[in-house]
């Protein structure tokens, strides 16, 4: 054991290494644009130098003397692509914005591509293409005129179908009577996912049947919308996707490019591969929008919360309203007395939104932590008691956790971190001429369940087939879904072969909500079932059984074996012989509790159903708490983040290794968040400015130093059939909250807008 | 010959954009300077006409032709079928491109191929042994997880293998510091940083 690969505690599986481990260390492994067709043809994107306004002019003339373009799409030959609708709800496009013009509705839309025979020839003609516009004064953001707030009510998200905000008591009341209160104003800024992988796109025809290859985190999802762009049947369509290089939220949902690219591969008869450039990352898919909140919070001189209220800004593109609204699942996460929520959204002249890591929690938890840790302030109190005072099985409106860890992880991560030792006056601890400062806030992520199907195969042999069209973004699916099989048909994992993120596979959902887990596990489960109960009834009758009369319930899989309880037992190659068969198939179909009767229907329609975290009985999320150190130069005032602990519950956990990356790597997102990511805006123009990845800044290897990851013990057997909770999503929350905390900590600077800068800090 | 990510002159102070700006300066523009200058000599040639580009990658010798402007990136990938190499900027900013020209690690992206000619080069995909044994690097980042998604592994990897060679692998910090250039936006960098110690160890031995 090592710190990637920690020793299982209870409820958790062996640390067994990547499935595709050696294929990604060798190079071997075919990611989208390493997939080879025959004589491919390339394009290259054109995207708008202006955020609003109309195409007025295209002139190709330069770009046609290029030799060997055989094509070039603009929104002149482009209009029998059938507009799609967007995918409010996940699935179906990205966007309303789909043509190429002659409207103009964001920075960076896709105005023309143009198809070469050679990459260099489509980059050169992609650059010689002039196109002229009539620019209008677009609206950036919140400061801009011109831009339109509505009431976010009645939007609906992924997961949430509430119609009204959650309340509860009279929240103006209880403030006006609260012995302490804190009123603050906290922004979160614009984020792109910037997954190293680039958007890449290669279509195929053969026929009337094309072939897809693209990084999807919905491969279902994906086949049905570019059926309904290009108007082909979905059956018609196959879409490829074995290894994502990187998700994060940007790969869910049909983007404009992928329809135009099997379009353009229609149109000049040859296979067209796309790979789109850094910077067009930044407009042709979704980002995390920029939010703002108020925050008011009260309590009596104990500590006990009395009243939260928690209003959100968003923004969104014109047409489409996307919204997070993080106060649906900030509302549940204490015992809060009173509340009040509300989100609104700003649509402004940008490209729509989308999911990004832990899309609602990550803004508005950042926003609710740093609030407690104001509250704490003003209390004299310690942030983690003042959790605790708050800490119960109940919410404010009365429904109930179904499990919640969140004071055993607040008191592990705090042992391991050496709380007790705080001095929590602002700008006491000193290092030299380092100002040291000791911060915490909770990590909190809904379980969501979905609606999956798998086919699962033994042969004689011991060797299985587990094919699940779900997607290892990189979260460890191949690895657990196959450890999964091992453990229930009860052969070795080296013996399990693992299929996924291709439709020619049982649908499964999308990678999207910390699902996959949960989803494809539990139909993973229900076909081995069924696979057991045609071998076990097989062993336990029959001429010659060994096990002959045994009953089924006595009788398990183990080591290859059918094992009755008294230890007689049968080979499975026997087992299969006497069976007259070489190998037992099962296919099965999973539906959640609270999921509609046609969930799987419409999850092989391409429409993703989520059930799940406090939509039913009872309130299911995973928790964490996570404690960070950070270290202020005196004099620079430049931030660094030397170590950072967290300890996490999360329900099953299926393998410590791929837990302990996910967890690991999430952490490090949240320092990102607060300290180094934020896609800058030219107000005035309504483009990003600092559009790719030397200037937007994601963390190198230097930035980050010791990062301990704790794994909580727990058992929660009502989320689903599997008992895990989901946590690719949990461990990049709340860290933005407990930097900033520290951060005041060590300099008494209280940080309400993100990232935290130097500029802020020379006060 | 190549971008190399050994240059820094100032021990242990390479960030990504001194070495952006060295690279950029330092290689790109002699290159272009001197086609220019032989254009002006002769009749200006057609800047697409193809070219004969003879590599020696993987210890096999590849004879292709080319447009003049294919990066040795776009070579591997598109040419060669080599995809090993990742494409993550296509302007030298993350690292995933990296390869060993010569023993040192270059920016594929940001060299030509025609640049590359006369030299070693070598990939993930010339690491392991031809028996199919990984190299000690290989099997350190699957011991240590090192990495998630594994898009910008086989970059990491060459770097890494570079790294302990050229004697950057002293200490946790020298590796951290001289592991900049690869980005990892899953984020496994604790665990590289620990592969790499588990590596250099074995790379010794070998």
């Amino acid at each position: 054991m090592s710190a990637a690969a920690p020793e299982p505690k209870a409820n958790m599986g062996q640390p067994v290494p990547r499935y595709d481990a050696r294929e990604k260390v060798t190079g071997v492994a075919r990611y989208a644009s390493d997939q080879q067709v025959s004589q491919p043809a390339f394009a290259f994107l054109v995207t708008s130098a202006i955020a609003r306004g109309d195409i007025t002019s295209i002139d190709e003339r330069g770009a046609r003397e290029v030799p060997g373009v055989l094509d070039i799409f603009t929104h002149r030959n482009t209009d029998d692509l059938t507009q799609t609708k967007y995918g409010q709800q996940g699935g179906g496009a990205s966007t309303s914005i789909q043509g190429l013009g002659p409207e103009i509705r964001h920075d960076g839309q896709i105005v023309a591509m143009v198809v070469a025979d050679t990459f260099e020839n489509a980059r050169e003609a992609a650059y010689r293409l002039k196109i002229g516009y009539s620019e209008a004064t677009p609206s950036a953001s919140f400061e801009s005129a011109g831009t339109e707030m509505k009431d976010a009510n009645g939007i609906m998200s992924v997961a949430t179908q509430a119609k009204e905000w959650l309340s509860t008591g009279d929240v103006e009341d209880a403030l006006s009577k609260a012995a302490v209160t804190v009123d603050a104003e906290y922004s979160t800024p614009t984020q792109h996912h910037n997954p190293i992988e680039l958007f890449t796109t290669t279509c195929s025809w053969q026929g009337d049947k094309l072939t897809i290859y693209e990084p999807s985190q919905f491969v279902f999802g994906l086949k049905n919308a570019v059926a309904e762009r290009i108007d082909v049947a979905p059956d018609n369509i196959h879409v490829v996707s074995p290894y994502v290089g990187g998700a994060f939220g940007s790969k869910a949902q049909m983007t404009p490019r992928t329809g135009l690219v099997a379009y353009a591969a229609r149109k000049v008869g040859r296979p067209v591969k796309l790979v789109a450039t850094r910077d067009q990352g930044y407009t042709i898919s979704t980002y995390r929008a920029e939010t703002r909140h108020h925050v008011r919070l009260g309590s009596d001189r104990d500590g006990r919360l009395v009243a939260y209220s928690h209003e959100g800004f968003e923004i969104t593109s014109r047409p489409d309203s996307y919204s997070v609204k993080g106060t649906e699942e900030t509302a549940h996460l204490y015992s809060f007395g009173a509340v009040a929520t509300k989100v609104n959204v700003v649509h402004a002249d940008r490209n729509t939104p989308g999911f990004m890591r832990s899309p609602p929690v990550v803004p508005y938890v950042y926003a609710l932590e740093s609030a407690l840790d104001e509250l704490a302030v003003k209390l004299r109190m310690d942030p983690v008691e003042l959790r605790r005072k708050n800490d119960g099985m109940k919410d404010s409106f009365g429904k109930e956790w179904s499990s919640r860890s969140l004071m055993t992880c607040y008191d592990q991560a705090a042992e391991a971190f050496g709380w007790s030792k705080r001095n929590p006056e602002p700008g006491s601890m000193r290092d030299g001429e380092w100002l040291v400062g000791w911060g915490c806030a909770t990590a909190v992520y809904p379980t969501h369940n979905a609606a999956s199907a798998a086919r699962v195969s033994l042969r004689s042999t011991g060797e299985a087939l587990v094919q699940i069209a779900v997607h290892d973004i990189g979260t460890g699916a191949y690895t657990v879904i196959g450890q999964l099989v091992a453990s229930e048909l009860g052969v070795p994992v080296e013996k399990v072969r693992v299929e996924l993120g291709d439709t020619l596979l049982p649908a499964g959902p999308v990678a999207g909500g910390s699902v996959t887990t949960a989803a494809a596990g539990s139909a993973v489960l229900k076909a081995c079932a069924q696979i057991r109960t045609r071998l076990i009834g097989g062993a336990s009758s029959g001429d010659g059984a060994p096990l002959a009369g045994v009953p089924d319930g006595q009788i398990r899989l183990r080591e290859g074996r059918a094992v009755a309880q008294d230890g007689r037992s049968e080979e499975l190659a026997k087992l299969f012989e006497r069976l007259g068969q070489n190998q037992i198939e099962e296919y099965a179909e999973f539906v959640p509790a609270g999921a509609s009767s046609n969930a799987m229907e419409r999850l092989y329609q391409g429409k993703p159903t989520f059930v799940g975290g406090s939509n039913g009985e009872k309130l299911m999320y995973s928790l964490g708490a996570e404690f960070v150190e950070v270290r202020v130069n005196q004099r620079t005032r430049e931030v660094r983040c030397p170590r950072a602990i967290g300890a996490f519950a999360a329900g099953r956990i299926l393998n410590t290794r791929t837990t302990h990356s996910q967890l690991m790597g999430g952490m490090i997102w949240g320092i990102a968040s607060a300290l180094h990511e934020k896609t800058e805006l030219d107000e005035k123009r309504a483009r990003y400015v600092n559009d790719n990845i030397a200037e937007y800044l994601i963390p190198v290897n230097a930035d980050i130093r010791d990062i301990d990851i704790i794994l909580v013990p727990e058992i929660d057997n009502e989320v689903n059939p599997v008992g895990v909770k989901g946590l690719g999503e949990l461990a990049n929350v709340g860290t933005a909250a407990a930097v900033a905390n520290a951060v005041y900590h060590a300099t008494g600077i209280r940080i309400r807008d993100l990232p935290v800068r130097i500029e802020a800090l020379l006060a | 010959m190549g971008f190399s990510m050994s240059q820094s002159e100032k021990p242990g102070g390479l960030n990504r954009r001194s070495f952006l700006t060295a690279t950029a300066m330092g290689a790109t523009l002699p290159v272009i300077q001197q086609a220019r200058a032989q254009q002006a000599e002769s009749a200006p040639a057609d800047p697409r006409a193809p070219v004969d580009v003879k590599l020696r990658i993987n210890g096999r010798d590849q004879s292709l032709r080319l447009d003049a402007r294919t990066t040795l990136l776009d070579t591997l990938r598109e040419h060669v079928g080599l995809t090993g190499s990742k494409k993550g900027c296509d302007q030298g900013q993350c690292g995933a491109c990296t390869v060993l020209v010569d023993g040192t690690r270059v920016l594929s992206c940001l060299t030509l191929a025609v640049m590359a000619q006369g030299s070693e080069i070598t990939t993930i995909e010339g690491l392991a042994s031809s028996d199919g044994a990984l190299h000690p690097m290989q099997q350190a980042f699957i011991d240590h997880d090192a990495f998630q998604c594994g898009y910008c592994t086989p970059g990491q990897i060459m770097s890494a293998v570079a790294c302990v060679n050229e004697g950057h692998a002293g200490t946790n910090d020298d590796i951290r510091e001289y592991m900049s250039g690869n980005l990892c936006r899953c984020a496994a960098y604790p665990n590289i940083v620990a592969a790499i110690n588990q590596a250099k160890n074995e790379m010794r031995k070998a």
